[in-house]
């Protein structure tokens, strides 16, 4: 990951490309009354060739390397002999998001769905767009970029909402992920020296470090956005309390999913085609959607965890009809709800040993060790020794649960303009608590390594 | 609207800066350096000293108000801290004058040999983290401490948050221990070994340009404001830096410069590195050790220096007077305080 100026090349690049294809596509849509088929060919051609030199680009920084030493290592197998040269610069920070946002341009004018942008200079707002540029979320531009156009006046309740949402965020990476993050570390950086509930608690909370590291950076974009008078994506709708994995691909990284679901899945047929090829769809969408993370062969078994999650659940569903059926289970009690949400959660969790491990190796030395039984360590204190003492383990437990409890709360009303509607010294005490909490819980300051958003590497 | 969000932001700043404020004073570090300030400046009321020292340990321990006071009825208070670079002197003596006004400043120089562009973090923070906030503070964070370190110097808080852990009642009632020593703080350790700088030259070096440019500030603010001031060097082992790479590697030839620059501005320089045999100082057995004066080393310090204050200067003799009767109670608390640290070590 690389904050290297010279890379502002690329997104420059990038947004040249697609802004000039926007304009040679729409060309091309009014022209199709004289030659139909000569204009969808060109259109499809503008869009092939943006497709290409955009991933062109990607694929050199984030996958050359991966696929030149896989290929490698295939044929060493072979006992072929060859030598793919490296490419060795590193990732141009928030790559994988802006070209996804540009893509989306082109793919939508190529659609009719929006009109080419002619102003190159709102055009490459959209793509440059700061408080998503570097992790999202990524924005559609048909959605997005008809805000560009709009007048946008200062309303003091909008920025202070803006504000309150960009203060959540703050809290949710500093106070909860990053605290978390010290005993996540600290285990899977070292896998052999731990077993039992020890990885079991390392992995409990890289669930809800990934989550809150992830949704602050979203929480934070689109508070930025709402103080500036844009209205960015959704990125989280309480993921942990899905009911089934699919139903979690419609609440964790929401932008991501629809981009896939727009832009691939759709495209490939969805699920209105046979079994067979769902499930096809499935597997490629998520083999593409682990690829994205990251140009590594954990990021791709994750991928595929959660393809296998979704087609077995598709291929049990009679069974569970089944089973609800003989067994008699109100199918609208708490007591199944719990039942789902837990196990998803306990799938989702699964997952994230190969997403977090880094390498393949580690993760499966990790899911080995933790099938062992220690709950001694609850009790003699060495659970306070992964990193948090007793005191910061506490906080991290108390974390955990204020963020389900927020998770509960935002069910069924909006926290923030609950909050507007209490008096002034009830708002202001709450605001500065807040920031008070941040000051002395936060991890954070010379004493403790600045940790970067985890979705920044990707 | 805009007015309402500037008015509304403004009230909510304020309110803000003063709840951070209160967390600054709970989560600093609680030293006696912090005391030394509370109490020796900002709870003391104005005017309250004829002298005023400063400097780093080597003042810090060297001179004792309480002798100044007992022998000589000079009222004084020692603000030296350990390790305190020069370009923080110049800024404490900045807010100690802005108490005090027109003492007579003893100043020790040894950290003019300090070649570091900033002195080391938790040395500064004994006087930056300590000093309430002022125009001096913020101007002597600007100039005493590197930027990516400035922010934490502004806001303590950052820096010490973490501390939520450890904190005591210390932290939250801490200010109101009468400080009896005058910020006096002195070993008790007999060095044992002789001095191994005994030489001596005529030659002279530049100093250190940015302790140079501090010792300039210091004298151009002497004469600005109209006080008088004395520099100093108490007694240490020349070669006690060792082979530190942040410090000059010829102090005699330094100090030479300094006696130079002293004696052309009619600044008195007494250099008690030179002044041993004069005032019967034993190198064995006043050092602490190599770079520090014991407490009975100290006595001999102040005597002399007492001694030149009382013959060079117009000072009243307040010992009769009975508005200063605490300083008889805290000259005889210091000596009995003194006494029982070196029973239990004997």
């Amino acid at each position: 990951m690389s904050w290297n100026p010279i890379y502002c090349i690329f997104i420059a690049t990038s947004t040249l490309i697609t802004y000039s294809s926007g304009l040679l596509i729409e060309k091309e849509t009014k022209h199709k009354q004289y030659d139909e088929e000569r204009s969808v060919r060109l259109k499809k051609f503008w869009v092939f060739l943006n497709l290409l030199s955009n991933l062109g680009i990607l694929f050199l920084f984030k996958y050359y390397n991966f696929f030149g030493t896989t290929l490698v290592e295939i044929f060493s197998f072979l006992h072929i002999n060859t030598h793919i040269p490296s490419f060795d610069y590193i990732l141009p920070v928030g790559i994988s998001f802006y070209t996804f946002q540009a893509l989306s341009y082109t793919i939508d004018v190529y659609r009719n769905d929006v009109k080419a942008q002619k102003n190159l200079g709102k055009y490459a707002l959209f793509v440059s767009f700061f408080p998503q540029l570097l992790a999202g979320p990524i924005g559609k531009s048909k959605n997005m970029l008809h805000q560009f156009d709009e007048k946008h006046s200062f309303d003091y309740d909008r920025v202070k909402n803006g504000l309150i949402l960009m203060l959540w965020g703050v809290i949710q990476k500093t106070v909860i992920a990053d605290r978390l993050g010290e005993l996540v570390n600290t285990v899977y950086k070292n896998p052999s020296n731990y077993q039992g509930f020890e990885i079991a608690i390392a992995t409990l909370f890289y669930a809800f470090e990934i989550y809150c590291d992830f949704s602050a950076y979203s929480d934070i974009a689109i508070g930025a956005g709402e103080v500036l008078g844009f209205r960015l994506p959704k990125n989280f709708e309480r993921p942990y309390f899905s009911k089934s994995i699919k139903e979690f691909w419609r609440r964790w990284h929401i932008t991501l999913g629809a981009w896939f679901k727009d832009y691939l899945y759709i495209p490939l047929g969805g699920n209105r085609c046979s079994k067979l090829r769902y499930y096809y769809n499935i597997l490629v969408v998520f083999f593409v959607c682990g690829l994205w993370h990251g140009a590594a062969i954990n990021f791709i078994i994750w991928g595929a965890i959660h393809s296998i999650y979704q087609i077995t659940g598709d291929m049990l569903k009679p069974v569970k009809k089944t089973m609800i059926k003989k067994l008699n289970i109100n199918t609208k009690g708490f007591g199944l709800k719990l039942f789902q949400v837990m196990v998803t959660f306990a799938l989702v969790d699964f997952a994230w040993i190969f997403f977090k491990a880094g390498t393949f190796t580690i993760a499966i030395t990790l899911i080995r060790k933790m099938f062992y039984f220690n709950p001694w360590i609850f009790i003699d204190g060495s659970i306070f020794k992964l990193g948090l003492d007793q005191k910061d383990f506490s906080i991290s437990i108390l974390c955990v649960g204020v963020v389900l409890v927020v998770n509960m709360m935002q069910r069924t009303r909006n926290l923030r303009s609950e909050l507007s509607k209490q008096n002034i010294v009830f708002r202001w005490s709450v605001y500065l608590t807040t920031v008070v909490i941040i000051l002395i819980f936060g991890i954070y300051g010379p004493r403790f390594n600045p940790q970067q958003f985890i979705y920044l590497q990707f | 609207m805009v007015r309402k969000a500037m008015v509304k932001g403004s009230v909510f700043l304020v309110l803000l800066m003063s709840i951070i404020a209160i967390l600054n004073s709970i989560f600093i570090l609680k030293t006696v350096h912090r005391d030394k300030l509370i109490e020796g400046l900002y709870n003391q009321p104005s005017d309250a000293y004829d002298v005023v020292l400063m400097g780093s340990s080597h003042m810090n321990g060297g001179l004792d108000p309480n002798v100044l006071w007992h022998q000589y009825g000079i009222t004084s208070f020692n603000y030296a801290t350990g390790g305190q670079p020069i370009d923080v002197t110049y800024y404490l003596l900045k807010e100690v004058l802005e108490k005090h006004k027109n003492p007579i400043v003893v100043m020790d120089l040894y950290y003019l040999g300090s070649t570091d562009e900033y002195g080391e973090e938790g040395y500064v923070r004994y006087v930056l983290d300590n000093m309430n906030f002022s125009m001096n503070k913020l101007v002597a964070i600007i100039n005493c401490t590197p930027l990516k370190d400035r922010i934490d110097y502004l806001f303590p808080i950052f820096e010490y948050h973490d501390r939520w852990k450890e904190l005591t009642a210390k932290d939250f009632n801490y200010g109101s221990n009468a400080n009896y020593a005058k910020g006096f703080e002195a070993g008790i350790e007999k060095y044992g070994k002789d001095d191994s700088s005994n030489i001596s030259t005529t030659k002279t070096i530049d100093l250190p340009p940015k302790t140079m440019e501090y010792l300039v500030k210091i004298i151009d603010l002497s004469k600005k404001d109209g006080f008088k001031l004395i520099f100093t060097n108490t007694p240490y082992d020349y070669n006690s830096p060792g082979e530190s790479s942040s410090w000059v590697k010829e102090p005699i030839e330094m100090f030479n410069k300094v006696a130079e620059i002293a004696k052309e501005n009619n600044i008195p320089f007494i250099n008690y590195c030179d002044k041993m045999s004069d005032i019967g100082f034993d190198f064995k057995e006043d050092m602490n050790n190599a770079g520090h004066v014991n407490i009975w080393g100290a006595v001999k310090v102040t005597m002399d220096m007492g001694k030149f204050l009382k013959e060079n200067y117009s000072l009243v003799d307040h010992r009769t007077d009975n508005k200063y009767a605490q300083w008889n109670s805290d000259y005889v608390r210091s000596q009995a305080a003194s006494l029982s640290v070196e029973n239990k070590s004997s």
